[in-house]
């Protein structure tokens, strides 16, 4: 394993297009930035292990009896299944490079 | 109901329209991009979601609206960039259904799959929120 050391507001540059940089440093907790193109999926590593483990666990080649669930949405949920389940951070309208003190967790 | 059968049986056959392109994959399936789409009537609300160029390979999905009545993914820019929302209404949210040989059944609510409907472009998305969200919440309990 490669080993740098860093100082907050410094960078690593991985392929010439992914930048990692300190944030800010509190105790045991490192906070850092991440710029990486959209085709590269970044996350925290135990949460990726956790789902790729459950998607693994998932995949069937066989079909299987199914349990019997009423083909009505739940009483709260909204008519059109998957229709407004969902909420959008606003995207962000500025050329500067995202705010990395941004401390949205998952 | 034929147990042994594998996905090609389908009554939906494979076309155009229900053909999902996941260009990053799904968590630990990275290779896999293409999938379809398949639903039968008698299996609603379940859907399959089956690998184009591997038949015999399916993940069970359901729309969360089924499953709990308050669960509401937060998506990130990227993740709302990248599959090219422009509203709420533009997602199509499935999420993949274990089916345990106890006969248990869960449902994986941190990592839903999240499609636009429009393009059906999708992507195994791990909300904002997604510690509030249940890797196997159980099927039922809403």
């Amino acid at each position: 394993m490669l080993i740098l050391s860093r100082k907050v507001q410094e960078s690593i540059v991985i392929d010439g297009r992914i930048v990692v940089k300190v944030v800010r440093i509190d105790g045991d907790q490192v906070k850092l930035g991440i710029e990486a193109p959209n085709s590269v999926p970044v996350h925290r590593q135990e949460i990726y292990d956790e789902i790729q483990r459950s998607n693994r666990e998932a995949l069937t080649s066989t079909r299987p009896a199914l349990p019997r669930l009423s083909p009505q949405p739940l009483a709260s949920a909204p008519p059109e299944p998957g229709a407004t389940t969902v909420k959008l951070q606003t995207p962000v309208k500025t050329t500067t490079p995202k705010n990395l003190e941004d401390s949205n967790g998952y | 109901m034929n147990h042994s059968a594998d996905h090609t049986d389908s009554t939906l056959e494979v076309k155009p329209d229900n053909i999902v392109h996941l260009p990053l994959g799904l968590l630990g399936f990275e290779d896999h991009k293409q999938y379809v789409l398949l639903a039968q009537a008698e299996e609603t609300p379940f859907l399959w979601l089956q690998m184009l160029e591997a038949p015999h390979q399916a993940f069970l999905v359901i729309p969360p609206t089924h499953v709990s009545a308050d669960y509401q993914p937060e998506l990130g820019q990227e993740d709302v960039e990248f599959l090219g929302l422009e509203a709420p209404e533009d997602a199509w949210v499935l999420n993949i259904v274990t089916l345990r040989p106890s006969g248990e059944a869960t449902v994986n609510l941190k990592g839903p799959i999240v499609l636009n409907r429009k393009t059906l472009k999708g992507k195994q998305v791990i909300p904002l929120n997604a510690t509030e969200c249940a890797l196997r919440h159980p099927l039922g309990a809403a």
